[in-house]
């Protein structure tokens, strides 16, 4: 931490260090934390470091395509139930018509 | 159903093809498993497509669906075992072991090297040894860009939770990604040396 006299801001400014980096935090305190982050540079060290692991992990774990032919097999599955929920439907209203 | 009704959902859903399983890899472990996850939650949206209203926020929707159907899934299996122990991971695990070892610590983007070293399958594995509850969470926040009242949205529950199970999934994965790093041997020394 950068001295003494700065440390109660960076444990406040560290206990936000995740809502600040996931955007929770209210314009003010967002506002706070970027102050203190102007003046201190092992704090400012420390949040880069997490944004990095986050952006790292994230860019890591969307690294990856749905196999091809899923979406093929999707919709015709959901064809297949449409046409079932219709022919359903034909059923029930063919016997709702039908001889009383 | 019409099939006017089945082109309305196809249209909405086709988008989330490649999210939906992505997710679903990350909730199942394997591609087999996130590819019936993904027709079978597909299913059951389309099924219950009546319920959702037009204009409401579909993914969300979508994916409260998906998880809930994993979650399902999964009770009919056993649990898989957690390999590493992730409790008590202290802040800035990565940051602190990185400053040990060499890696870089500073720049625009400091953990890109650790990153780099450590390639898509092995963050992969670090995730999946979470618990249950923190990889559900940690794979909707890092995969999907929701946002934490979103995330409770599609896992039912309070927005208090999914903050604290975000933060605490953060930490455990930092020492899970650490602890693939030296297991691989992409890293020298063992993780109880540097503990």
């Amino acid at each position: 931490m950068s001295d003494t006299l700065d440390r109660m801001t960076c444990e406040s400014a560290f206990r936000r260090l995740d809502d600040f980096l996931d955007r929770q935090l209210s314009p003010e305190e967002t506002r706070l934390v970027e102050e203190h982050l102007r003046i201190c540079a092992a704090c400012t060290l420390e949040f880069n470091f997490e944004a990095s692991v986050l952006a790292g992990v994230r860019r890591k774990l969307r690294a990856i395509a749905a196999p091809p032919d899923l979406l093929a097999r999707i919709s015709a599955q959901l064809r297949g139930a449409a046409d079932t929920h219709d022919h359903d439907a034909h059923d029930d209203d063919a016997h709702d018509h039908g001889p009383k | 159903m019409q099939t006017s009704v089945a082109a309305s959902f196809e249209s909405l859903f086709v988008p989330l093809t490649n999210s939906a399983f992505g997710v679903a890899i990350r909730f199942t472990g394997n591609r087999s498993d996130a590819e019936d996850l993904v027709q079978e939650a597909t299913l059951l949206a389309f099924r219950a497509f009546d319920s959702f209203e037009p204009g409401t926020n579909f993914k969300a929707w979508f994916f409260r669906i998906l998880t809930n159907c994993y979650y399902s899934k999964r009770r009919r299996e056993k649990s898989r075992p957690v390999t590493t122990d992730l409790d008590d991971t202290p802040d800035l695990y990565l940051y602190a072991r990185s400053a040990e070892t060499g890696f870089p610590t500073a720049g625009p983007d400091p953990a890109a090297q650790l990153f780099d070293k450590l390639g898509t399958e092995r963050v992969v594995a670090a995730i999946e040894r979470l618990p249950e509850e923190y990889r559900v969470v940690s794979t909707l926040y890092f995969m999907e860009d929701f946002s934490y009242q979103e995330i409770s949205r599609v896992l039912e529950c309070p927005v208090g939770t999914v903050r604290s199970r975000l933060h605490r999934g953060r930490k455990m994965l930092q020492k899970a990604l650490w602890h693939v790093a030296q297991e691989h041997g992409l890293i020298a020394g063992t993780a109880e040396a540097i503990e």
